[in-house]
């Protein structure tokens, strides 16, 4: 949790990096917005270390204004038709209760005032039901709501269209192929379901060579698989650390971490985004002073963070974790749902990406449902970590196992990553992965839009900023072929709404050049394209548009240092 | 029909820091200055008459906003901590003297100071313009955090 209040002086890690991002205030140091997070970190590692580039550029001041009128005209247009609700002139097509006198009201109806006027009306953009296995395309069902998104109806058509939503990183959600015929086979001899819990009758042959494949496959000396993603971190979480510990957290994780990180009655405290100079910081609070009434030392400190974000397609700065981990005592819980399998030159994830030793990372934690289309999560680390999950996990405990269906889906898959089934298509699919993950970013990039996150990162999200452009470009995309994921306030902070895409080795270049086509033209026809960066464009028609870029934003970069100055005089007060 | 809020990252309910985002304040001040040349046009309005109603008005606005309504606009999924908090108890999860309440704070009195200023300190007008101003400034003092005067708007 935030603010702690303390100062400590920090003379740690030899990093410069700036900050990313400015969240700050109003306050904003630079003239032309923006800052590059860290372009060159001094990373103590081997040599294959690649540099570390991650940007995230900061919402260019007019956009933030007019993204803010453009919520403030929904609310209020929202208010009157609330009111005219309220009064009878409109009808009531959400839920209502009855009035019963001397009962406490079921529903607020101020907490569902966001869904019934804002997300409803263009929530034709999400829950699109699919007709097909998403692929690199897909079939969508067509839907028509003819009272304005209150209620749809399909139409009987399907769309095929591209897909940039699923998370399919090395391509492996195909209904043939190897690991298709392999599932089939599995199903013909074991059946669909395991019908009982691990620790039961329900722990197959099949659970344990799949243990022992994920236990090589990360390098590890063993590892237990969970039938469920989400639940492997929130039901294992609780037997690592319980009271008495601290759980250092990246301020951005995930759901799942939150939860486990709960559930566990450890203290939790937040570190800033990928910010290693204040997780120093906080691990130096912590060891210095301990628990907060009786300055005992705390019995772990667990850092927990992710392998790539997937909201802002960054990667952790996992050696200057580790440096830190070693010099304060701490252990570290690394999950990596989205880069197992889409980092690295071996497809092994983030510790492969900056080529370090896997034993160093205490519990490393990942899924199988991104990169092996498959289900269910992994916990890998010691020999003894993994005896102790084995007997206390309440997901082996309590919980069916894993079906041998998804878990024949799983060797399969790792079997062709690790190059055991005989060909080099493993390979293929990383190569593949890693040159369309830099050339989208980089056409994107050059087209002009705001990019965030890693350049290596697989997950790419674009900035919307406003909320008529996010439901605008969905749909304008779908019209035009492309399917995308869209995410506005308030899952996102309110000036950064963004779409996600999430690339694949299944896409072909001509797949993504027909992807880029479309965004360039739904770009120009919605002004997406906001970056103000300079960039050396590779070619050489992108003259043009940075020459439109600069003129644009001239008149827009003034009225910024007027209002920083401003509020650097407010400040002040 | 639900949204899906706080599913895929911590963040649960972004009210505590959506007021100090970045360009936030240039907004409100904007919206401000609107209304205020809107008020100016209508003709039956003198100088002084648009400057108290600015005051009256932003005050009203601000008060249900900030002290009347309760909640979040978005169902959370943290369990409804925050459903009988005021946005103004929201703010920054609570801490007082944040940036962000000293300039929600400071907006007001420069409104009173410069609707002072244009009333020619008329009687009225200074009464009416004083009361606006403690409706806006008394219910953001630390001392009133959480308080509900005779259980008006508890639950």
């Amino acid at each position: 949790m935030a603010r702690d209040g303390f100062e400590v002086a920090v003379n740690g890690i030899n990093n410069n990096y700036k900050h990313s991002n400015g969240k700050s205030n109003g306050i904003s140091a630079y003239s032309n917005g923006h800052k590059v997070n860290g372009a060159q970190s001094k990373v103590q590692s081997t040599k294959s270390t690649p540099t570390f580039k991650e940007h995230f550029e900061q919402t260019p001041l007019g956009v933030a204004i007019w993204t803010y009128l453009g919520y403030a005209i929904l609310v209020v247009i929202g208010q009157i038709r609330d009111f005219l609700r309220s009064i009878g002139i409109e009808k009531i097509k959400s839920c209502t209760e009855p009035k019963l006198p001397g009962f406490v009201p079921l529903f607020q109806s101020w907490e569902s005032f966001y869904t019934r006027n804002l997300y409803r009306r263009v929530r034709d953009c999400w829950n699109r039901p699919i007709g097909s296995v998403a692929w690199a395309e897909m079939d969508i069902l067509e839907r028509v709501s003819y009272d304005h998104g209150w209620n749809f109806e399909l139409t009987g058509k399907k769309q095929r269209v591209l897909n940039l939503g699923s998370y399919n990183y090395l391509g492996f959600s195909q209904n043939e192929g190897p690991c298709a015929d392999a599932v089939e086979d599995i199903v013909n001899k074991y059946g669909v379901g395991t019908c009982a819990s691990r620790q039961e009758m329900g722990y197959l042959d099949l659970h344990r060579n799949l243990d022992i494949l994920v236990a090589e496959y990360l390098g590890v000396e063993d590892a237990i698989t969970v039938p469920m993603g989400f639940a492997t971190n929130s039901m294992n979480m609780p037997l690592l650390v319980g009271k008495g510990c601290l759980i250092l957290s990246d301020e951005l994780n995930h759901a799942s971490l939150i939860l486990g990180s709960r559930l566990s009655g450890a203290s939790i405290r937040t570190f800033k985004h990928n910010d290693m100079e204040d997780l120093e910081e906080k691990l130096r609070f912590a060891v210095a002073e301990g628990m907060p009434r009786t300055h005992r030392p705390w019995k772990k400190i667990l850092i927990v963070v992710e392998g790539i974000y997937s909201m802002e397609g960054s990667i952790v700065r996992l050696p200057d974790i580790i440096q830190l981990k070693k010099k304060y005592k701490a252990y570290i819980y690394l999950d990596e749902a989205h880069s197992i399998g889409a980092l690295g030159p071996h497809g092994k994830g983030v510790v492969d990406y900056f080529g370090l030793n896997p034993k160093d990372i205490d519990v490393m934690m990942g899924t199988f449902t991104k990169s092996f289309g498959a289900v269910g999560g992994y916990l890998g680390g010691s020999k003894n970590l993994v005896n102790h999950l084995r007997v206390s996990s309440h997901s082996a405990i309590y919980s069916g196992s894993m079906p041998p269906c998804v878990i024949q889906q799983v060797i399969s898959s790792m079997k062709i990553m690790l190059g055991k089934d005989g060909t080099n298509e493993g390979k293929q699919r990383i190569d593949t992965l890693a040159w369309n993950t830099t050339y989208f970013r980089q056409r994107l990039v050059e087209m002009g839009f705001i990019v965030y996150g890693n350049e290596h990162s697989p997950v790419v999200p674009i900035l919307l900023f406003m909320p008529g452009k996010i439901s605008c470009l969905s749909r304008e995309c779908l019209k035009r072929g492309l399917g995308i994921v869209v995410v506005g306030f308030p899952a996102t902070p309110i000036i950064e709404s963004r779409a996600r895409f999430c690339l694949s080795a299944a896409h072909t270049k001509e797949m993504l050049d027909k992807a880029l086509d479309i965004l360039d033209e739904v770009g120009d026809l919605l002004k997406l394209k906001y970056s103000r960066l300079k960039r050396q464009p590779a070619l050489a028609e992108s003259d043009n548009k940075e020459l439109k870029n600069g003129t644009r934003n001239s008149s827009v970069s003034t009225f910024a240092d007027l209002c920083t100055l401003s509020m650097k005089i407010i400040k002040t007060l | 029909i639900t949204m899906n809020i706080g599913t895929a990252t911590s963040e649960e309910n972004p009210t505590h820091s959506y007021l100090g985002s970045r360009g936030i304040w240039i907004t409100y001040v904007l919206i401000l200055l609107i209304t205020h040349f809107m008020l100016l046009t209508i003709p039956f309005f003198s100088v002084a008459v648009a400057w108290t109603l600015t005051n009256v008005v932003h005050c009203v606005i601000t008060y249900f906003m900030l002290h009347v309504t309760k909640g979040t606009p978005w169902g959370t999924p943290e369990q409804g901590k925050a459903r009988t908090q005021t946005q103004w108890e929201q703010i920054d999860f609570g801490q007082q003297f944040t940036p962000t309440k000293k300039f929600l704070t400071v907006v007001p009195v420069a409104i009173f100071f410069l609707a002072s200023f244009y009333t020619k300190y008329d009687t009225t007008h200074f009464c009416i313009n004083l009361i606006a101003l403690g409706f806006s400034v008394i219910p953001k003092l630390p001392q009133l955090h959480g308080v509900r005067i005779f259980n008006i708007n508890k639950w």
